[in-house]
């Protein structure tokens, strides 16, 4: 069994004169969670959309799972949420379930749809049509037709672009214990926040090209220094992390009134407004 | 063997679909709806005083034949529009609303997916051609006695009718918007009707051109041959001799008669043309990007 789940070799896709997605090379390690981060029209989607085999390269080559994207026995062990989620708003999330559940042709249906209907919350509702589901609700179940079977690696194309905050807490929750089992999770996201705490390692793409990969911290770059709210307001002080509680100490000693401490560290957010709009 | 299942499977899907969309229920109304007025009007029909006596057996067999063939026609159509109002939601409504995508990105093959549309929607248009076209018959039947010379004949060319027109709105489903994929195959349809008229023209004139254009037209688009094939099957045999008497005297051309069966060419050909229309969107569908 290969130790990589994704491979993209100079993966690319033309739309005529448009390069929607130019020499993509990635590697995502089994059991990893990377985060793949683009603005709108960054090729962010068509990347997932070939890597499911949804979309054919004009260039280069990937395998998923050690078989070349598409492989139709791999698309088993694969689970899908795509950006434009719509089920069939005249069945039930049930039946839309069990229909997944047939093509995957899965021994424990019954279960296997019981399981993912509590791991999105939607147990309740299950019996009820998809169109008279909320968008987050259909959000949920576009999440639980993916999970269907306990797939191997996850594609989530803008997992929580439907959901409230609880709903985007819920996913996190449900991203980190999929990370817990092992299994690989490719995100596809918008919100940076989301991306920082839960991936091990980011892949930024800009215009169709990839502009930053690696984890985050080396993204962000280190930690240094921090910045501290006294009575008249934030300063910041640059030292070492293990300064940090020296200067605190020093700071109280001279008489200063602290009122807040945090690490002055770039975000991913700010990281990546950098990128691409250097870019 | 899971081939065979998952095109079943999506044929399956299109029929639910037809019945949870409450299709069918307006299908069935409307259908009794002009049973009904076919009963009413059939029921008028034997029971018609002409001077103080009802009209003789042999001639309100002679009219309800002719109304039997009239409402074919206007039933021919009405399955033409609705093979192709069906068909081609059924498969480019899930591509353009985005449903068609968590389904292939599981172990189906695309083929699997056109192939269980089509055969669904075969079977829906089957199954209405059987239930309503032998439902008005046998209200013919009940009331004036008349029963058409092949009236199973005649439902199957109805069927083979409405299964080129799914397979054409089908297989342009695969790649253009539901619209254009159920509107190109309705007026291809009436466009082939035409053809049927011109051909018919051209053969009782004696012009050659002008029957070429219509065997032309019959042959890219078959629907018009398999209509006059079914309006062969319910003719009486008095009224393909009146038609080919007056065809061949030259006394006028009767371009709604039928005076010969089709070929079994041309039935081989609608066949095969089935075929390759469908191949057609197969390929049309497997390289499309989604």
């Amino acid at each position: 069994m290969p130790d990589e789940a994704i491979v993209a070799r100079e993966l690319a896709k033309r739309y005529g004169r448009i390069d929607a997605l130019h020499d993509l090379s990635l590697r995502v390690a089994r059991g990893e969670c990377l985060g793949f981060l683009g603005p709108n029209g960054a090729g962010k989607s068509t990347a997932v959309k070939m890597l499911v085999g949804l979309v054919r390269p004009t260039g280069g080559a990937a395998d998923v799972l050690g078989k070349p994207v598409g492989d139709r026995a791999t698309r088993a062990r694969i689970g899908y949420l795509p950006e434009l989620f719509r089920y069939p708003d005249w069945l039930a999330a049930r039946e839309v379930l069990a229909f997944h559940a047939r093509l995957l042709r899965l021994h424990d249906a019954a279960r296997a749809i019981d399981t993912v209907l509590d791991e999105v919350g939607l147990r309740e509702r299950a019996g009820d049509r998809v169109g008279t589901y909320s968008k987050g609700m259909q959000q949920r179940l576009g999440l639980a037709v993916a999970l269907l079977g306990a797939p191997e690696i996850v594609f989530l194309d803008e997992p929580t672009s439907a959901l409230d905050p609880v709903g985007r807490s819920d996913v996190r929750a449900l991203i980190e214990r999929l990370r817990a089992r092992g299994t690989t999770v490719f995100l596809n996201s918008h919100l940076l926040g989301e991306v920082e705490r839960v991936c091990d390692r980011v892949c930024v793409v800009d215009r169709g090209r990839v502009v930053a990969e690696g984890t985050v911290d080396a993204l962000t770059g280190a930690t240094r220094g921090v910045r501290v709210q006294l009575e008249d307001g934030w300063r910041e002080f640059d030292c070492a992390p293990a300064e940090i509680p020296d200067l605190i100490a020093r700071l109280v000693r001279e008489g200063a009134r602290i009122h807040a401490v945090e690490p002055n560290q770039t975000t991913l957010e700010d990281r990546f407004l950098a990128l691409v709009r250097h870019a | 063997m899971k081939a065979a299942g998952n095109v079943l499977l999506f044929a399956g899907l299109t029929l639910r679909e037809l019945v949870r969309r409450k299709l069918v229920a307006a299908v069935v109304l409307l259908t009794l709806v002009i049973v009904a007025f076919t009963a009413w009007g059939m029921h008028r029909l034997a029971t018609a005083v002409v001077d103080g006596a009802p009209i003789a057996e042999p001639a309100v067999r002679g009219t309800a034949a002719g109304i039997v063939m009239m409402l074919a026609f206007l039933f021919s159509f009405v399955i033409a529009l609705g093979a192709a109002l069906i068909g081609a939601p059924a498969m480019a409504e899930s591509i353009a609303n985005g449903e068609i995508l968590a389904v292939l990105a599981r172990p189906v093959r695309r083929t699997e997916v056109l192939l269980g549309r089509w055969l669904g929607t075969i079977v829906a248009i089957t199954l209405y051609v059987a239930a309503a076209g032998g439902l008005e018959l046998f209200v013919v039947r009940a009331l004036t006695g008349y029963v058409p010379p092949h009236p199973l004949t005649a439902l199957a060319f109805l069927a083979g009718d409405g299964a080129v027109v799914t397979t054409a709105a089908i297989a342009l489903a695969a790649r253009l918007p539901a619209l254009a994929a159920g509107i190109v195959p309705a007026l291809l349809y009436g466009l082939a009707w035409i053809g049927g008229v011109v051909q018919s023209v051209g053969l009782g004139l004696g012009n050659v051109r002008l029957a070429d254009t219509g065997t032309i037209v019959a042959l890219l688009f078959p629907s018009d041959a398999l209509w006059r094939g079914a309006l062969y099957a319910l003719e009486p045999a008095v009224f393909t001799a009146v038609a080919a008497n007056a065809n061949a005297s030259g006394a006028g051309v009767n371009p709604f008669a039928e005076t010969s069966p089709q070929a079994p060419a041309m039935l081989a050909w609608a066949c095969g043309w089935i075929v390759v229309v469908l191949m057609a969107g197969i390929v049309a569908f497997r390289t499309r990007d989604l």
